[in-house]
């Protein structure tokens, strides 16, 4: 089984694109689509394309990344903290992140900064709520087990409070990236003039669909990349988030 | 009253944080720290609301928005139950899905809009569709994964006791995948929201993504504040508001915490 029925839907829109049954100017072979990949690849510019948006990715999610684990351990600690900071949080967390564009654009000008902070904030949300909920759901036992065991202050944190909580960090880390590519390819579908997502809308508008649908298949596979791949790390970098308990 | 003082001697930080904070920018925005003209006093934001609200345009981009959100909504339950429950049963069915699926999900829904746009009219009928596919994902997800952890034992029984097709989907199947549905759905709702803005900033003249795209073009900053208010507002009601809904009407089914 597998990978047919995929297969089959391909052969289909093969077959129904090349004998016209729909319109090959919107919906072209899957073939042709595949030679347009490869040959934007020979040429250069799609690669040069994907770096842009892996670029903004990788600079979204570190500026995400590290505010957002610090933020979410720190009211996990730190109930004053947790207690002033939480209302935005809740406030914000369910709002469309694309949203925060329009603001961004204004203040920081068209640009760069702009498309990758927004694309950091929908990261950062997502990042702050999971390492808090690690936090809060450990299990209450470790705690007591370790400071039976005299570990207070940072040896607590260091020894217990992190290592219990890194699993669901981690978790937080992979839906954060995920949430922070698609705010950033939407960004460049909307405002910016360069990135796969840019690509899609500007084949779209002049259509050129072979190429819109290349860049497209592109988005997908980064995704799916990047979705799994993170998916794999966390089982063999996590070893014991399966035996946590005590 | 007591309850009330108990309550606030305990939350006073969440309480005191907010007004804290919008005191110190409508001073800030006051006194020239804060550039007016990207941060208005929250006091000038709330004069544009008031306004919005009276001259009506606001509740016509809100109903539009609301509108559009509940077709979505409406088309990812229907397609995306079914289509669940289907996978959930049959393995073949799932199997086969589950890699087309796979390398759909991850594709911000705004890029569907185009290929959408191809299939069926453009304008509001594609906006809809477009704006329902993730949650039709969220969905069709959730309540696969709700029937595939029914308890074997438990449908073992069921078919032991003679209930088969029509009865064994809908005394044992639904009822034990429902928590998840619940879930799916929640979350289904919330991203309609989210797409549903997105595609208006992309490609609608109504609703409140539009709005706001059009308050930042025209640099009418106050009613992109406004409209932003909005929005949050409407994130937290859909998202909060359901779960106080569910908990209240539905008090047996409980929520599954999403991972």
């Amino acid at each position: 089984m597998g990978l047919a029925v995929p297969a089959a839907l391909l052969a289909l829109w093969e077959l129904c694109s090349r004998l016209a049954i729909v319109s090959p100017l919107y919906f072209p072979a899957p073939t042709t689509v595949g030679w347009v990949l490869a040959d934007r690849f020979a040429a250069g510019d799609l690669g040069a394309q994907s770096l842009v948006t892996l670029t903004r990715l990788a600079v979204a999610f570190a500026l995400a990344a590290v505010p957002g684990v610090l933020l979410g351990l720190l009211m996990g600690i730190a109930r004053p903290v947790r207690d002033a900071v939480e209302p935005y949080i809740a406030f914000i967390f369910p709002v469309p992140k694309i949203t925060l564009l329009p603001f961004l654009l204004i203040i920081l000008g068209v640009g760069e900064p702009a498309f990758v902070l927004t694309g950091a904030t929908s990261a950062f949300f997502q990042i702050v709520i999971s390492t808090l909920g690690g936090v809060q759901t450990m299990d209450r036992h470790l705690l007591e087990v370790g400071r039976n065991y005299g570990a207070h202050g940072a040896r607590l944190f260091w020894k217990v409070i992190l290592p219990a909580a890194l699993p669901t960090i981690f978790t937080g880390l992979r839906l954060g990236l995920g949430l922070a590519l698609v705010t950033l390819v939407a960004v460049e579908f909307i405002a910016a003039k360069s990135g796969l997502g840019h690509l899609v809308y500007r084949h779209w508008q002049m259509l050129s669909t072979p190429e819109m649908y290349a860049a497209f298949a592109l988005v997908s596979a980064l995704g799916l990349a990047l979705t799994r791949g993170l998916r794999a790390l966390q089982a063999r970098v996590l070893t014991w988030q399966d035996d946590v308990g005590v | 009253m007591r309850a009330l003082a108990r309550w606030l001697a305990e939350h006073w930080i969440a309480v005191g944080s907010p007004i804290v904070l919008l005191v110190a920018w409508e001073w800030a925005s006051a006194t020239g720290l804060l550039r007016e003209a990207f941060f208005p006093r929250p006091s000038t934001i709330v004069g544009h609301l008031r306004s919005l609200v009276a001259d009506g345009t606001l509740w016509g981009h809100t109903a539009t928005t609301l509108v559009r959100i509940g077709w979505a909504f409406a088309l990812a339950t229907v397609l995306g139950v079914g289509i669940g429950l289907a996978m959930g049963i049959w393995r073949r069915l799932r199997e086969g899905l589950d890699p087309v699926f796979a390398a759909i999900y991850p594709i911000p829904s705004v890029l569907f809009l185009p290929i959408v746009s191809f299939l069926v009219p453009p304008g509001e009928v594609a906006l809809i569709v477009t704006s329902a596919v993730t949650s039709f994902f969220l969905v069709a997800f959730t309540t696969t994964h709700g029937v595939r952890q029914i308890d074997r034992l438990v449908v073992e029984a069921a078919v032991h006791y003679d209930a088969r097709g029509w009865r064994l989907f809908a005394s044992v199947l639904l009822p034990g995948a429902l928590p998840f549905i619940f879930t799916g759905l929640r979350l289904g709702l919330g991203f309609a929201l989210i797409v549903v803005v997105a595609v208006e900033i992309v490609s609608a003249s109504r609703g409140l993504g539009a709005l706001l795209w059009l308050s930042w073009q025209i640099l009418k900053v106050e009613d992109m504040y406004a409209t932003f208010f909005v929005i949050a507002l409407l994130g937290a009601v859909l998202s909060y508001g359901l779960a106080a809904l569910r908990a209240r009407l539905l008090p047996w089914v409980q929520d599954v915490a999403e991972q």
